[in-house]
């Protein structure tokens, strides 16, 4: 049953050892609940803390002493992650030789990136995020022809894969050319809009890998990269035309370490949160794959076109040709999907396995949107002197909360299932996405650092 | 639960209309808005300060205690249910369970039952093992710990809103309401301010601001109530003896840092302290944030320049920022005020700003953002000097605001000064030529001398008499050429087009206006070599290379005398040198729940992840020998709280180990 996942040096092997009638897991981990740790986990342990140390000898001026126990605590951390689910650890290595053999390149020098070959198309951050983009494109078409190819679906995969790897890697060396920058400017990528929208489609696409694995299908790809799609074309546009790649200093309110835990754990929420929209996207449509009426599809289409058209609003003037086109495509991509329902719904999992992934990424991002939220109160308390002052992203960040705390609530207590379920996941990445974008643009705040 | 839900609901979309409508501004502004009439209508809800309404805190009231009666009613129910093993229950009970599992062994039943009690706690399940008669009974939990999540998560909102409640202004209101403290909405000196007004020092709750100007000491903050004001004494003394701003080589502020020394009269102790944002300062229960900065009152001397008259009368004034001056008009015997708003001792532009960049193909779109992310435009972001920001306030009381900058900036390539005046649009700048000294001074003088009809007379006739030319010449020329100075000298180039519209055929006008700005160009020259010379200046010299910038200043004068008229005040001043003092702002709070907010959350997250991590599975194994001697039926049931496809998949795993325990023949089950 493995046969077809691309990145798994690791599955047979486990999968030979793992006890005849204690792994059923279809995970293509094919490990059940805990494995015992091997002296892989060791040895990449000791490769983490290595580098850890290095950077901590090397750089210990760029960090204050929290820095350094963030950074301490990041190798337990990504050794632990890298055995819950071993993919990660190549994914790993390979961006942190890659982000190795870019910052060699660079030999301290930030004007290399216009020299070396390899920095100028290929490892220099913009370059390698210019790549994510790219393959996450090709990689949403490849999971929609895969519902009439299996080998088109497994190239969705494969890359998938790659465009994870190159995101991750351009924001490691946009980590360290904003360093080569001057001393003072650099700082971890996650401080601005186009910085966080990465981040986005990494978790995203991360999270989707882990349950296509999980649940060993690969028909819900397509619904998740279109997600990322719209991420990536927004990105595009937001670097294209107003220059939002380039590295900016950081505000002082934003100077401090809580950044580093605040943006990515809110992120794994948000990531989550979409993911789990679409696998509700995709439940509805399976749901409705025999409907004849198309009334019963119009909601449907509705929130589909909403959540295509949502990035629209970042337009300041008029709505250009372009913007145009986009909302056009999105209509058509959500029409033809219901279109086609039944043939891509012979392809989904069971209705249980979706409402399961559905129930599992809320969870995920629930659990971790709340420790963000957390987090940016403490923060808050440091920077804006209190904890909790009903700014409008705080405020927002509450209603997502209830939102999807009511959701759970529903779910655990009353058994919500279903219909209602999915639906309402998919009015939830509204809300989400308001919370994330609509607040930077129509409301004023302390967060006005994704301001366009 | 149904009523917290909708209590949440109702929370969630108050909170929406809060983030909506911009909250705690002034009544004008609301009115502004919205009109008199919904303002009082929505003012009876209290929509301007929503979150502390009494509405909405009443709302948060029902909530906390729905939550504490849900939870002082569920809890010692879910503990004791945690605790219980069930294994009262009966064997047919658990036929009626959805996942059950029916087998026979060929076991005996203690072995089956010793096979399974020992597979069970190797899965990590707390067995307790029941014999009834002949049968045995195996109760099995695991994960019970979940109950606590349940417990924790509703327990923390209970203590988040408290400690939240505790930290509102709630406390503050109601020691207005009930220890009749009143909030002071008239101006006055701190020291004048009766008890009623003042806060107690040992106040457990506030949040106050406090500007404390360079050099200065403060010992009380101000919290704001409503449209007045209570002045809280504070347990030491803060001196604030610098503040600092550090800026990246992009012109963005980098740091805000203030140098305070903390004076503690009580404990008679002294100490020095920074005090950044993101690092606030601790002491005596009191957190001090650095929340913003202002101007201290910095002085500053201004150069002040009258807009008519044919004498250049220039002036200096002393003045500082905060203040007002009067400041006579001429021998009139009027007067106007001038309030110094603002000094800024930097100012970054952007002086490409205006001018949208010309559009980028595709290809080179792609091109710029490949590569390294290091910034490639603001390479016109610049610091252009100090500026200063005045008010002019005439006797009507009508005021407009402008902003002059001290240095001159190049534009176009020639330096000009700026000076902007805001009449409700925004700034405009007028731009003045600068003169060898980068000042306006040569400019007014030009500006006095073209006031004085004399120097006009004078100016032509040099002109004139420098062209040469027949008699008859002479004359035409003298005669246009006064008429053109003239005209410009009373209405500026405005005047002129207007005289060539209505007095020269269209055909004509274009060759016209040509002739008429050469005359007055050359005309203006004069001008300023004769006002050159009435300050003592050498006249201009016309070598190649200083001709061209004589004739660009020349233009730019042009430009600007015209534009002086419409400039809409009396006088101008401009930045001669300043000393500037700034204050930090401080928030001082003192935030008693706080720490019961932060044990809320712990108790949150410890909560939720237990709810969601920690599956509760319960698993009965009823054994029961058979009729046929040493065989046994095997009778189990499996539940949990979630029924998810994990659960679904576990107890399948289950069913295989029971069907291998039971089948394997004397064999232990690791």
């Amino acid at each position: 049953m493995n046969k077809l996942i691309p990145i798994s040096p690791t599955t047979q092997a486990a999968n030979a050892l793992s006890n005849d009638w204690d792994d059923l897991s279809d995970t293509g981990d094919a490990r059940s609940e805990r494995v015992r740790a091997t002296w892989s986990d060791g040895l990449f342990f000791i490769a983490l803390a290595m580098g850890a140390g290095f950077a901590l000898t090397r750089f210990s001026s760029a960090m204050d002493y929290y820095e350094q126990i963030i950074l301490c605590l990041t190798v337990p951390l990504l050794t632990w992650l890298g055995w819950l689910w071993r993919p990660l650890r190549g994914l790993m290595i390979s961006a942190g030789l890659a982000a190795g053999l870019a910052l060699w390149l660079y030999q301290g020098d930030i004007g290399n990136a216009e020299k070396a070959f390899l920095l100028k198309y290929l490892l220099s951050s913009q370059s390698a995020i210019l790549w994510m983009c790219a393959l996450f494109v090709l990689a949403t078409i490849c999971y929609w022809v895969g519902i009439v190819s299996d080998t088109a679906a497994w190239l969705g995969t494969a890359l998938t894969w790659g465009a994870v790897f190159a995101g991750v890697t351009g924001m490691l060396v946009r980590w360290r050319e904003g360093h080569l920058l001057g001393a003072d400017i650099g700082h971890i990528p996650v401080s601005n809009l186009y910085e966080v929208f990465v981040l986005f489609s990494l978790i995203t696409a991360v999270f989707y890998l882990f349950y296509e694995r999980r649940y060993n299908t690969r028909a819900l790809g397509g619904f998740v990269l279109l997600v990322i799609t719209s991420a990536v074309i927004f990105l595009l546009w937001y670097a294209f035309t107003r220059d939002a790649a380039q590295i900016q200093p950081l505000v002082p309110a934003l100077k401090s370490w809580w950044m580093k835990i605040h943006v990515p754990a809110n992120f794994i929420g948000y990531g989550t949160f979409s993911l789990a929209a679409m696998v509700g996207f995709a439940y509805l449509v399976k749901q409705h794959s025999q409907t004849k009426s198309w009334l019963k599809l119009l909601p449907l289409f509705i929130l589909g076109v909403l959540l295509a058209g949502e990035p629209m609003v970042f337009r300041t003037q008029g709505l250009s040709a372009t913007w145009m086109l986009y909302f056009g495509l999105g209509a058509l991509i959500v029409g033809a999907i219901l279109l086609f329902r039944r043939p891509i719904a012979a392809r989904l999992p069971s209705l249980e396995v979706l409402d399961d992934i559905m129930y599992r990424a809320i969870a995920v991002g629930f659990a971790f949107f709340t420790v963000a939220t957390i987090l940016g109160a403490l923060w808050a308390a440091d920077a804006w002197g209190a904890y909790w002052q009903w700014d409008p992203k705080e405020t927002w960040a509450l209603i997502v909360w209830l939102n999807y705390a009511a959701w759970l609530h529903l779910r655990l207590m009353k058994g919500l299932r279903g219909t209602l379920a999915a639906y309402w996941a998919l009015v939830g990445l509204l809300v989400t996405g308001f919370a994330f974008l609509g607040v930077n643009m129509f409301l004023s705040g302390l967060h006005s650092y994704g301001a366009l | 639960m149904r009523f917290a839900i909708s209590l949440l609901v109702f929370i969630c979309l108050a909170s929406l209309i809060g983030t909506v409508l911009p909250q705690n501004r002034s009544a004008a502004n609301y009115i502004d808005q919205f009109g008199p009439f919904w303002f009082e209508v929505l003012d009876k809800f209290a929509l301007w300060h929503i979150y502390n309404s009494a509405w909405f805190l009443i709302t948060m009231a029902f909530l906390v205690t729905s939550t504490s009666l849900c939870l002082i009613r569920n809890a010692p129910k879910m503990l004791k249910d945690a605790r219980s093993f069930r294994d009262t229950i009966r064997a047919s009970s658990l036929r009626s369970f959805h996942h059950k599992h029916e087998l026979n062994s060929t076991r005996t039943v203690a072995s089956a039952a010793g096979a399974m009690h020992a597979w069970l706690s190797k899965q990590g399940y707390a067995v307790r093992q029941r014999q009834d008669g002949d049968s045995i009974l195996l109760a099995a939990k695991r994960g019970s710990g979940n109950r606590l999540g349940y417990i924790f998560a509703h327990a923390a909102i209970v203590i988040i809103c408290v400690g939240g409640l505790l930290d509102s202004e709630l406390p503050v209101r109601l020691q207005v309401l009930l220890l009749g403290k009143t909030p002071i909405t008239e101006n006055m000196l701190i020291a004048d301010v009766p008890a009623a007004g003042r806060l107690s020092i040992s106040n457990p709750s506030f949040r106050a601001n406090v500007l404390i100007p360079e050099g200065g000491e403060r010992s009380a903050a101000i919290v704001n109530v409503d449209d007045g004001a209570l002045v809280q004494a504070l347990p030491f003394t803060l001196k604030l003896k610098k503040f600092i701003v550090d800026f990246y080589s992009t012109g963005m502020p980098s740091r805000f840092v203030s140098q305070v020394e903390v004076i503690d009269q009580q404990d008679d102790k002294k100490f020095d302290a920074i005090i950044e944002v993101n690092e606030p300062l601790r002491y005596k229960g009191v957190t001090v944030y650095q929340s913003s900065f202002d101007d201290g009152g910095s002085s500053v001397e201004l150069t002040g320049y009258p807009l008519s008259g044919p004498t250049d009368l220039s002036f200096e004034l002393q003045g500082k920022v905060g203040q007002t001056n009067d400041v006579a008009l001429g021998a009139s015997g009027k007067s106007i005020k001038v309030e110094v708003t603002k000094l800024r001792p930097f100012n970054v532009e952007d002086l490409t700003a205006g001018e949208p960049a010309p559009p980028k193909a595709m290809a080179e779109h792609v091109a710029s953002v490949t590569g390294s992310a290091a910034g490639k435009k603001n390479t016109n972001l610049r610091n252009v000097g100090p500026s200063v920001e005045y008010r002019l306030i005439d006797q009507n009381g009508q005021s407009l605001l402008f902003h002059n900058y001290m240095v001159p900036v190049e534009l176009d390539g020639a330096l000009v000064l700026l000076a902007g005046v805001n009449d409700g649009g925004g700034f405009r700048y007028l731009r003045i030529p600068a003169d060898e000294q980068g000042s306006v001074q040569e400019f007014m003088r030009l500006r006095a001398a073209l006031a004085d009809p004399q120097v006009r007379q004078l100016a032509v006739q040099r002109f004139v008499a420098a062209y040469g030319g027949t008699m008859a010449e002479q004359q035409a020329l003298k005669l246009s050429s006064e008429r053109a100075l003239e005209t410009f000298a009373t209405g500026g180039l405005q005047a002129i087009s207007k005289f060539l519209e209505t007095n020269v055929p269209p055909a004509e006008q274009a060759r016209a206006a040509d002739i008429v700005i050469r005359l007055l160009g050359s005309t203006m020259t004069e001008v300023r070599n004769i006002a050159r010379e009435r300050a003592g200046q050498p006249s201009l010299e016309n070598t190649p290379e200083l001709l061209e910038r004589n004739m660009v200043w020349s233009r730019l004068a042009v430009a600007a005398l015209s534009d002086l008229k419409l400039y809409p005040a009396p006088m101008m001043f401009t930045l001669k040198g300043f000393e500037q003092v700034q204050a930090s702002i401080f928030q001082v709070s003192r935030t008693p729940g706080k720490n019961i907010v932060y044990l809320g959350c712990l108790f949150l997250v410890f909560g939720i992840f237990t709810m969601f991590y920690v599956r509760d599975r319960r698993i009965w194994v009823w054994l029961k020998p058979q009729a046929d001697e040493g065989n046994t039926h095997v009778l189990a049931a499996m539940t949990s709280q979630k029924r998810t496809l994990d659960f679904n998949r576990e107890f399948d795993r289950f069913k295989q180990a029971m069907n291998r325990l039971g089948s394997t023949e004397g064999k232990s089950a690791s």
